[in-house]
């Protein structure tokens, strides 16, 4: 179950119009890609995608579920959006209400185990390991960990475990944590058990409805038995317009541990059916990534190129991430900036400023929303972002 | 657009392409750095609206099947009609070691096949013709001109052998065909021909009783004076994949950014399986310029002038130049390459030079190690 319902508020400009896991990403993808590869390659076949904020572009993404190998004749993919029953209707309240909300759908396949999944995270993982998991130590719940340095766990749902990694406490953002085990919302659960502590969280109306605040509280307070599964690799919540740049930026360093060349776990996408990507014959491209449709007449550097994206010739385009079919005209300059889909930088606009250019306190990612548009000769300054109906505003 | 049948033709040998067609039909020859020569018509039929195409097979015919899959990426996986692979009846004769005589030959197999097509215009080509090409306006013109059968030709009269030339009066009627001439002059064809299907089954019956086999001499120059035959002339970018040196230089052609647009109009966008690769990254300190990059790329070293297929990888140190390079072919490092064109999977390790020249391109076969 892929809880794909976001706002994604946190993105501002590049979430107006979308929800949050259709959102581009490292050239050819789309983060929703991720998770749904990922149960691709771990062997899954039935999965349930929960949307609700602005789900248009999401529903035509998914389609039929073929990319991911998810068009099944028993199983497959299914969006599942709020919906109307005798007694009214109700959005998704929290994480835990979602999926409530489809105990029917998750009762239709009848599963014995259930894996909750969030829409805005980059990782590769084997979620059938982390079944295994589940199974060999018979927990009720696992839950996925990974190691966070100290200073940044305050930031996380962090777990306590005991030396056979059972969890003895969960802690939400902690001041003070007890340990560095941040939770990745990431779960396994018993389908059973988890179907009983949905229906009691539902009536319980002081709670939120939260699998982080309630659900996994309630069961550790219950006693029942959850395991925490160490995950070692790369990992991204990419909820915020500085965590979407710092990941797409970690996909050029070699070292990251986020590898899209390799294929022993490949990412799959619904890609456009643009031709390959033309580098011309005064074109600089170095350490950057370049995806088909590209005409790169001009320089980049340090940069993801998404699909079908322009640099003209004299143009410049450094740490930035271009979003599919945006275009930057003779002249301009884009750096540390986010330009998203089909946003046009016209001739000798400069969007964005590196960090030494401007006060620390000023500086930050510049964004372009989806279509917006930079005039000629226009400076658009660090930390501001400008949408496609031309307001802008400073984060 | 549902009155018009596509038949593709995916028998015919080149020998000419030599060690690229060792392993694979003309049909399937990578081309443009991310397609296979087949892409091109199945394109060109999907974006006039085509649902239901047959695909003639012959030979080595398992890397187009592979390639084709179920048609879905043309969106002819359907549930009536859709496309249809057509392989050879296993009890079939042999003409002096080829498979058909001629097109007719290649039909009658078919018959019963051409019976249950549902639309009343069938449209015939090869699989190796590289064209964007509005077939709804051959359509359209065919049926504006009563024509029995329009073909299409190019006015690029250059000569070429074994091929057919046209000449057409103003109103665009052939008055006269010449098949495999040994001069050019007037239009040449295209091989792709718009007839009504039940005239095609009519012409397929007729000729197999007497016994022959050509669609160009025994339909075309044979029956000329009885059929209205008519010219639609394109005069776009049409690549014929007769040869290596041919298929090298309409390959550079693509470096042209007006050919490539006109071949990549996005209106009529040429479709291909998906390839599953991550956007190509192009390293620091590397040079890379006047090239087409397809995705899943790791270039290291200096590219200039060349094509390269997805998940090509190019190593420090190493130059390469003028090249075409086909899928996941692997170039170590400190290696020279200048026009070669490097079949899928070929690893060139490290140290190496390998030159060719433009007039005659070096072909590495597929899966080799040099």
């Amino acid at each position: 179950m892929l809880l794909a319902g976001g706002q994604g508020s946190r993105l501002y400009v590049l979430t107006e119009n979308m929800a949050k896991p259709a959102v581009p990403f490292g050239g050819k993808f789309r983060i929703i890609d991720f998770p749904l590869s990922n149960c691709a390659n771990a062997g899954i076949d039935t999965v349930g995608v929960l949307t609700q904020y602005r789900p248009l572009e999401l529903n035509r993404y998914i389609g039929s579920g073929q990319p991911w190998d998810l068009d099944r004749a028993d199983g497959g993919v299914h969006i599942l959006p709020p919906y109307q029953s005798a007694n009214g209707a109700s959005w998704y309240k929290g994480t835990a209400n979602a999926i409530f909300q489809n105990i029917g759908f998750v009762d239709m396949y009848d599963p014995d185990y259930v894996l909750i999944l969030s829409g805005d995270h980059i990782y590769k993982m084997n979620y059938d390991k982390m079944l295994a998991h589940h199974k060999k130590t018979g927990a009720d719940c696992t839950i996925s960990v990974m190691e966070v340095p100290w200073e940044e766990a305050p930031r996380f749902g962090i777990m306590s475990v005991d030396e056979n990694d059972t969890i003895t406490e969960f802690e939400e953002k902690p001041a003070q944590p007890k340990s560095n085990l941040a939770s990745m919302g990431i779960y396994v659960f018993t389908w059973k058990k988890l179907r009983s502590y949905l229906i009691e969280d539902e009536s319980d109306e002081t709670s939120s409805n939260d699998f982080g605040k309630n659900i996994i509280p309630k069961m550790l307070q219950n006693g029942e038995k959850m395991a925490a599964y160490r995950f070692s690799g790369y990992w991204k919540d990419v909820g915020t317009l500085d965590s979407l740049w710092d990941a797409n930026m970690d996909m050029l360093a070699t070292g990251s541990g986020l590898d899209l060349l390799e294929k022993d776990w490949p990412i799959y996408g619904r890609p456009s059916s643009a031709p390959p990507a033309y580098l011309g014959k005064n074109a600089h491209v170095e350490h950057s990534v370049v995806a088909r449709g590209c005409t790169v007449e001009g320089e980049a550097e340090n940069s993801v190129l998404s699909e079908r994206c322009t640099v003209e010739e004299g143009a410049s385009v450094q740490y930035s991430l271009l979003m599919p079919g945006a275009v930057i005209r003779h002249g301009a300059q884009v750096s540390y900036a986010i330009i998203g889909e089909n946003a046009v930088v016209e001739a000798n606009a400069h969007v964005g400023q590196p960090p030494e250019a401007v006060k620390p306190e000023d500086w930050g990612i510049t964004v372009l929303g989806p279509d917006a548009a930079v005039a000629e000769n226009y400076v658009l300054a660090a930390k501001r972002m400008r949408s496609a109906d031309g307001k802008e505003t400073v984060r | 657009m549902n009155g018009l049948h596509g038949i593709i033709f995916a028998y015919a040998k080149t020998p000419g392409l030599r060690e690229l067609t060792e392993e694979r039909m003309p049909g399937s020859v990578p081309f443009g750095g991310r397609y296979r020569a087949i892409d091109f018509m199945l394109s060109n039929m999907h974006n006039a609206g085509i649902t239901d195409v047959g695909v003639v097979l012959h030979g080595n015919y398992q890397s187009l099947i592979d390639h084709i899959g179920n048609g879905k990426t043309w969106d002819m996986a359907r549930r009536n009609g859709g496309l249809k692979l057509l392989p050879p009846f296993a009890d079939e004769r042999k003409y002096r070691g080829a498979v058909f005589r001629g097109k007719i030959d290649a039909l009658s197999g078919v018959r019963s096949y051409l019976r249950e097509i549902r639309q009343k215009y069938v449209v015939l080509s090869d699989s190796d013709l590289i064209i964007n090409l509005p077939l709804q306006q051959v359509l359209e013109a065919h049926e504006a001109s009563g024509a029995d059968i329009t073909c299409v030709c190019t006015a690029n009269g250059a000569f070429v052998e074994n091929a057919t030339y046209f000449t057409l009066d103003d109103a665009g009627k052939v008055t006269e065909t010449r098949c495999a001439p040994h001069t050019a002059s007037g239009y040449r064809g295209l091989e792709i021909y718009l007839l009504r299907r039940d005239l095609l089954i009519e012409l397929v019956e007729q000729c197999i009783v007497q016994e022959k086999y050509s669609f160009r001499r025994d339909v075309l120059c044979a029956m000329g004076a009885k059929l209205d035959l008519r010219g639609f002339v394109w005069d776009g970018y049409a690549a014929q994949l007769r040869s290596v040196r041919e298929y090298y230089e309409r390959s550079m052609e693509l470096l042209d950014p007006a050919i490539r647009a006109e071949l990549f109009c996005p209106e009529r966008p040429i479709l291909a399986k998906e390839d599953d690769e991550a956007a190509s990254y192009i390293a620091p300190e590397t040079h890379c310029v006047d090239s087409l990059i397809g995705d899943g790329c790791l270039i290291e070293g200096e590219v200039e002038g060349s094509i390269l297929f997805p998940g090509v990888k190019v190593g420090k140190g190493s130059s390469v130049k003028n090249c075409i390079l086909f899928k996941n072919m692997t170039v170590e490092d400190s290696v020279t390459l200048k026009c070669v064109i490097a079949d899928k999977n070929v690893r060139l390790r490290s140290g190496g030079t390998l030159i060719g020249h433009e007039s005659y391109p070096l072909v590495v076969s597929k899966n080799s190690v040099v």
